[in-house]
């Protein structure tokens, strides 16, 4: 149900590791908003365009992944070139779309594993100073993982009851029986987990 | 944090992900089409309180960011938050964080109904509209530099589809504190 976006492949972006890809994602994102001239805005767009259309991904899934994201840009560039002017439109056009294909290509060769495992090794001297348990975010993804098939039986169940008795299916009636029958098996689960002691307590917790 | 609150924030999270999968709704007299997942934040506040509701958030926003196709319509990704509309995700995170912070201060046991219901409202309302488009729209102005005064005149569009939500946001909440409350309970 929940696949990654990432595809396979051998590609130097994703032998990268994760957090040299996140480090130039960001120095790139922050410096391309201290440029203005299009002679390096133009070609910084059609550098990460490269980028995105060789990790491996198939043409209409990486053209289909950028329409929605595409389609606001547009409207809103439309409304700045209007209000301000054509070359300003142009320039943010070049820039975000620089970021966002170069976003695209990251999340296109990294797997969602090791984006955890990377998280975890950077919540590591938050960890120390006892503010998060590094540990808890690789527990909390795997219960989401775990947990969003069952609640989405759960909404069908509730939808199917909802036809046999002849009534319209709405936000509201879903709702509130969804989140009860979802929420009632936390303490089962809490139990459950604490029972196989996943989580030991800290040698020194406050 | 206990091992319980820890999976209320999960299981909050999954079923976020899960009002993404659910089709959306066009009301008559609403230009956009109602999604349920965007009423996530609202709900999240009101229902398990301004902590767990924003760590909640934390975690959608980073399955969003390592690349599951948690939101509705399936889209997902790095580039989504890097967009024009990035503001709006991340923001999620604190507007949730806002509106259980004043749910949990004007909504108590044992109160009427209605002021039960004022309560959810106030919150959703103020966190879940004010708070978001307070981050979101600046945002959109500094990325694309399209005017302030011209994004927020195009978000008008979607203010009373985001009433609608609050409403429903607010009975929905009433709703699961009246059957399994979690509010009360703060972490």
């Amino acid at each position: 149900m929940l696949n990654g976006l990432n595809v396979e492949g051998t590609t130097p972006l994703h032998r990268m590791s994760v957090r040299m890809k996140l480090a130039i994602l960001l120095v790139c994102g922050l410096a391309l908003y201290t440029v203005s001239s299009l002679f390096i805005l133009i070609p910084a767009f059609a550098i990460a365009a490269l980028v995105y259309f060789t990790t491996g991904l198939a043409f209409r899934e990486a053209v289909s992944r950028l329409k929605p994201i595409l389609f606001t840009i547009l409207i809103l560039l439309i409304a700045t070139a209007y209000f301000t002017s054509l070359r300003e439109a142009a320039e943010s056009f070049f820039r975000l779309m620089a970021i966002v294909l170069f976003a695209g290509a990251v999340t296109a060769t990294t797997a969602t594993g090791d984006f955890i495992d990377e998280i975890t090794r950077l919540l590591q001297p938050l960890d120390r100073l006892g503010l998060v348990r590094a540990a808890d975010v690789g527990l909390a993804f795997g219960l989401v993982l775990r947990f969003v098939p069952d609640i989405f039986n759960h909404y069908q169940s509730i939808r199917e009851a909802h036809r046999a008795r002849g009534l319209k299916v709405r936000p509201l009636t879903i709702l509130s029986p969804l989140i009860i029958l979802t929420l009632k098996d936390a303490d089962t689960i809490a139990m459950a987990i604490d029972a196989r002691g996943f989580r030991r307590p800290r040698e020194k917790h406050h | 944090m206990t091992t319980r609150d820890l999976v209320l924030v999960a299981l909050f999270t999954a079923i976020i992900v899960v009002l993404g999968l659910i089709p959306p709704v066009t009301l008559g007299f609403i230009p956009v089409p109602i999604t349920a997942q965007s009423m996530g934040v609202m709900l999240a506040g009101c229902i398990i309180g301004a902590r767990r509701g924003a760590l909640a958030y934390v975690l959608f926003v980073l399955l969003v960011a390592i690349g599951l196709p948690v939101l509705s319509g399936g889209r997902g990704g790095l580039a989504i938050i890097q967009g024009a509309t990035g503001g709006f995700i991340l923001g999620w995170i604190p507007a949730t964080f806002v509106t259980g912070l004043i749910a949990e201060r004007l909504v108590k046991d044992g109160q009427s109904e209605a002021r039960q219901f004022a309560g959810f409202f106030i919150a959703s309302v103020v966190g879940g509209i004010a708070v978001l488009y307070a981050i979101g729209m600046p945002w959109v102005s500094a990325v694309t530099g399209t005017p302030l005064t011209a994004v927020a005149t195009g978000s008008l569009a979607f203010i009373p589809g985001d009433l609608v939500k609050s409403v429903i946001a607010t009975l929905a909440a009433r709703a699961v504190l009246a059957g399994y409350p979690l509010l009360p309970q703060r972490a």
